[in-house]
């Protein structure tokens, strides 16, 4: 089985979570025997090939003919507006009636309808400098793909389903949309609205949807009307990539660990007014505020003015290893995002043998046992669970203990059986409806 | 009479590291060494050697009427002794000429007039002990940091009785209307405070090079008539004060040696010294060649020389400054408790004015002279890593 992936990340070029479940659920689905062949966002026209599970580590660039890009590096697009020689309209239509398509007898499958397509060609020249690369992409997956041999696509999030329902128009090949995340959990709310509309097409016109979680899938038929048969659940698998953690005691009270980007999704003004509640208490603990992000300097304003000295601590970017190390030096992680689908962090923390405490509005919620769950909203019931865990330091240990052995369990391959199951019921049924 | 009173400002502080979160725990030095010693060394060549060279000179070349005034602080004969004790051996040279008042400052350059007076007095005691241990001399005349001032600070300098003398910045707010050539007196009528004319000294220190002030280029022969024509507000004989205050690194560092600033000083003096109804004096000097009882002055709210608000805001405008200042004393404090010899130094260094200077967000004109002088790309990162540091003594503390 051959499948077309359509991702925006892949590592080492991570921005968020998207890149990491990638390379996850490729690897493992490789060691199933699916041979891979992926599109990113790069400037070259090449394409990328996992055919055995080692090379999901470090997949191999090839080039249109299939030859091998070396030694070249790639470069991604760059964050800078671009104005397009011609509309993008324009280019959009030359390329697809210069593809030269032998079109598979299947029938059953259903077609893209010629509205959509038109609507995305319109919806693309919106063009802000995100959506410019999105068409730009577009094309260069469009010119690639009549090169490389495929039963079926993959697009993973927003960024390539304008790429998938081309492909499949053009190929009448099924298309399958993951959704990892929906564009109301980064906005938090109505977000914009072609990328609202690029979410709903893609849903609505692919053969079949995959979302990281219940909640994320909620929000799909809540929002996008999707019939919910038309979308199945696949949780996210974990690897673990070290085998031993060992925690570092680095400071005398109890570290709190708050892990992501400073944006609102992810919650950080919660952990900062749980913070100012906990050390309101006379609670002898240190606070950690982990990452970067646009809301930095507001926030650390915010807890300047608690004037609590050094008992909330801004890290800024953290590399990987970093992340690590942070992560081996807290004893509890708060997650309080206000709309996470999935949330690998919540995994990382239980690795590295850290009480989770997690918002509900999550898809790691779901599926792990040994957490705390907590409406994101519900800031003194966080406070109340940190003050007894720190002053019943046994509990604390068990529940870090009891995560660790959680999260060990966990693994990529089911996650990657479900999916290929879902393949396999596309190719011969033409849809995955439950 | 006009008399013309020079003070500069002589300081470099102790620069902190790059100290991240992870630092904590290790063994990473607090201060930046190669920085500190790199910033030193570079303003060693454009100011303290080629000033101290003219300076002495226009002494020499005075015969005694041309006459200075300095405050230096603690952290910079430390600096001067460890980076280029060539610096500290032309100080030397320069003050004994005779030409020289020192006055008297908080040794380590800090805003500890504001956030603990205990520790006020111990570093204005550490530094008078200084002044004396390394020059011989006592100073009668007192400037806090900055010129920060306010009626308080009058009552809580009658600690030291030797001191008469204060100087402090003729900000519009307390003078209302008033000139600033008229010394005046403390609330309490214990200090005699001599004026900061800020107009002119501001003319030198900042505008010299600016090429978009309408009175650019300035010249000696242009800055000496403003001066003459300063007498114009006097008609009963009463003798003015001109408090010329500014910051040593004015000369070749703020303004290059290349804006001609060194010549345009050694023209300055040279006409000044042709005038027979102007002469030069040490602040201390000024009790005794008053000739009227000066007025009394209220500064009920700090006042400075930062910024164009002349108030605290360079150091304590955000709650980032405000929460590192506050947690620094607490520190201190906790460490004279525990007697903890090994950490008070450290804590002391990290009382620098500085540090907060380098934590300021004001925008606008402002904004961009600190961000000139911070060695940090972020007043957010400057931030963080003073947290760092406090933190990696509160753990040290505890053992």
């Amino acid at each position: 089985m051959k499948v077309l992936m359509l991702t925006w990340e892949y590592p080492p070029f991570i921005v968020g979570g998207l890149g990491m479940a990638c390379y996850g659920l490729f690897k493992a689905l490789s060691s199933l025997g699916v041979k891979i062949k992926m599109l990113l966002p790069t400037r070259e026209e090449v394409f990328f090939e996992i055919n055995i599970p080692d090379e999901a580590d470090y997949p191999l660039a090839k080039k249109e003919n299939g030859e091998p890009l070396s030694p070249e590096p790639l470069s991604f697009f760059t964050y800078f507006y671009e104005i397009p020689q011609e509309s993008a309209y324009a280019e959009i239509k030359t390329i697809i009636e210069l593809a030269k398509v032998e079109l598979p007898q299947k029938t059953e499958l259903k077609e893209v309808p010629d509205e959509v397509i038109n609507r995305l060609k319109e919806i693309l020249t919106k063009g802000d400098s995100l959506l410019y690369k999105v068409s730009q992409y577009l094309q260069n997956v469009v010119k690639l793909s009549q090169k490389i041999s495929f039963d079926l696509i993959h697009a993973h999030d927003w960024l390539t389903y304008p790429a998938g329902l081309f492909l499949k128009k053009i190929y009448k090949k099924p298309l399958i949309a993951h959704l990892h995340a929906t564009e109301f959990d980064r906005a938090l709310g109505y977000g914009h609205p072609v990328i609202h509309e690029i979410e709903y097409l893609g849903l609505h016109y692919c053969d079949c949807a995959i979302a990281v979680s219940n909640y994320t899938k909620g929000i799909a038929v809540e929002h996008y009307h999707l019939p919910p048969e038309k979308i199945q659940v696949v949780h996210n698998g974990f690897t673990a990539k070290e085998k031993i953690v060992k925690k570092v005691k680095k400071f005398k009270e109890p570290v709190i660990l708050f892990l992501g980007r400073l944006t609102p999704q992810k919650g950080p003004t919660i952990f900062l007014d749980i913070a100012k509640k906990v050390l309101s208490y006379g609670v002898k603990a240190r606070f950690v505020i982990a990452g970067a992000g646009e809301m930095e300097r507001e926030l650390m304003l915010e807890a300047g003015s608690l004037g609590i000295g050094t008992h909330i601590m801004f890290t800024g970017f953290l590399t990987r290893e970093e992340v690590e190390r942070a992560l081996t030096l807290a004893d509890i992680v708060v997650m309080p995002s206000v709309s996470e689908p999935f949330g690998i962090v919540a995994l990382e923390a239980m690795y590295f043998e850290c009480a989770p405490i997690l918002s509900k509005q999550s898809g790691v919620s779901e599926v792990v046992e040994n957490a705390y769950k907590v409406d994101f909203w519900d800031i003194d019931k966080m406070v109340e669970i940190i003050v007894d865990l720190i002053n019943h330091p046994d509990k604390l240990k068990e529940l870090q203990k009891k995560a660790k052995a959680e999260v060990e369990k966990f693994t990529w391959d089911e996650p990657a059986k479900k999916v290929k199951a879902l393949y396999e019921r596309v190719l011969k049924e033409g849809s995955c409806y439950t | 009479m006009l008399y013309i009173i020079f003070y500069f400002q002589v300081h470099q502080p102790f620069r902190v590291s790059k100290y991240s979160f992870f630092d904590i725990g290790s063994s990473k030095s607090y201060f930046d060494e190669e920085l500190n010693r790199y910033v030193f060394n570079k303003v060693a060549e454009k100011c303290y050697l080629p000033a101290n060279e003219m300076f002495k000179n226009l002494i020499l070349r005075g015969e005694g009427l041309f006459k200075i005034s300095y405050s230096i602080t603690g952290t910079f004969i430390e600096q001067a002794k460890l980076y280029r004790p060539e610096v500290y051996k032309s100080f030397l040279d320069l003050i004994q000429t005779g030409g020289v008042e020192l006055i008297a400052e908080t040794y380590y350059h800090s805003l500890a007039s504001i956030f603990d007076l205990e520790e006020f007095l111990e570093q204005v005691s550490e530094h008078l002990e200084l002044m004396k241990r390394e020059f011989g001399a006592e100073p009668s005349v007192f400037r806090n940091t900055e010129l920060i001032y306010f009626d308080k600070l009058s009552d809580v300098l009658m600690n030291f009785p030797q001191i008469k003398t204060v100087l402090i910045e003729g900000a519009d707010r307390i003078l209302m209307g008033d000139s600033p050539l008229y010394p005046r007196l403390s609330y309490n009528h214990a200090h005699l405070l001599l004026l900061k004319h800020y107009k002119l000294s501001d003319d030198i220190a900042f505008r010299f090079s600016d090429r978009s002030w309408k009175e650019y280029p300035l010249t000696a022969e242009k800055y000496v008539k403003w001066i003459k024509d300063l007498t114009l507000i006097e008609r009963e004989g009463k003798n003015l004060y001109l408090g010329l205050f500014m910051d040593y690194e004015t000369f070749g560092e703020h303004q290059w040696k290349e804006t001609g600033i060194f010549e345009f000083m050694e023209k300055t003096i040279e006409l000044l010294l042709k005038e027979r109804e102007i002469k030069f004096l040490f602040p201390s000097e000024v009790h005794h060649t008053l000739n009227y009882t000066p007025k009394g002055l209220s500064v009920p709210t700090p006042t400075s020389w930062a910024d164009t608000e002349r108030d605290l805001s360079a150091w304590l405008s955000n709650s980032l400054q405000w929460n590192a200042m506050k947690t620094v004393y607490e520190l201190l404090n906790k460490a004279k408790e525990k007697g903890r010899d090994d950490l008070i130094p450290l804590l002391k260094k990290l009382t620098t004015s500085d540090h907060f200077y380098y934590m300021c967000i004001k925008y606008f004109q402002d904004g961009d002279v600190h961000k000139y002088f911070s060695p940090y790309d972020l007043p957010e990162n400057a931030y963080k890593y003073y947290i760092n540091i406090l933190a990696d003594i509160e753990e040290k503390m505890e053992e």
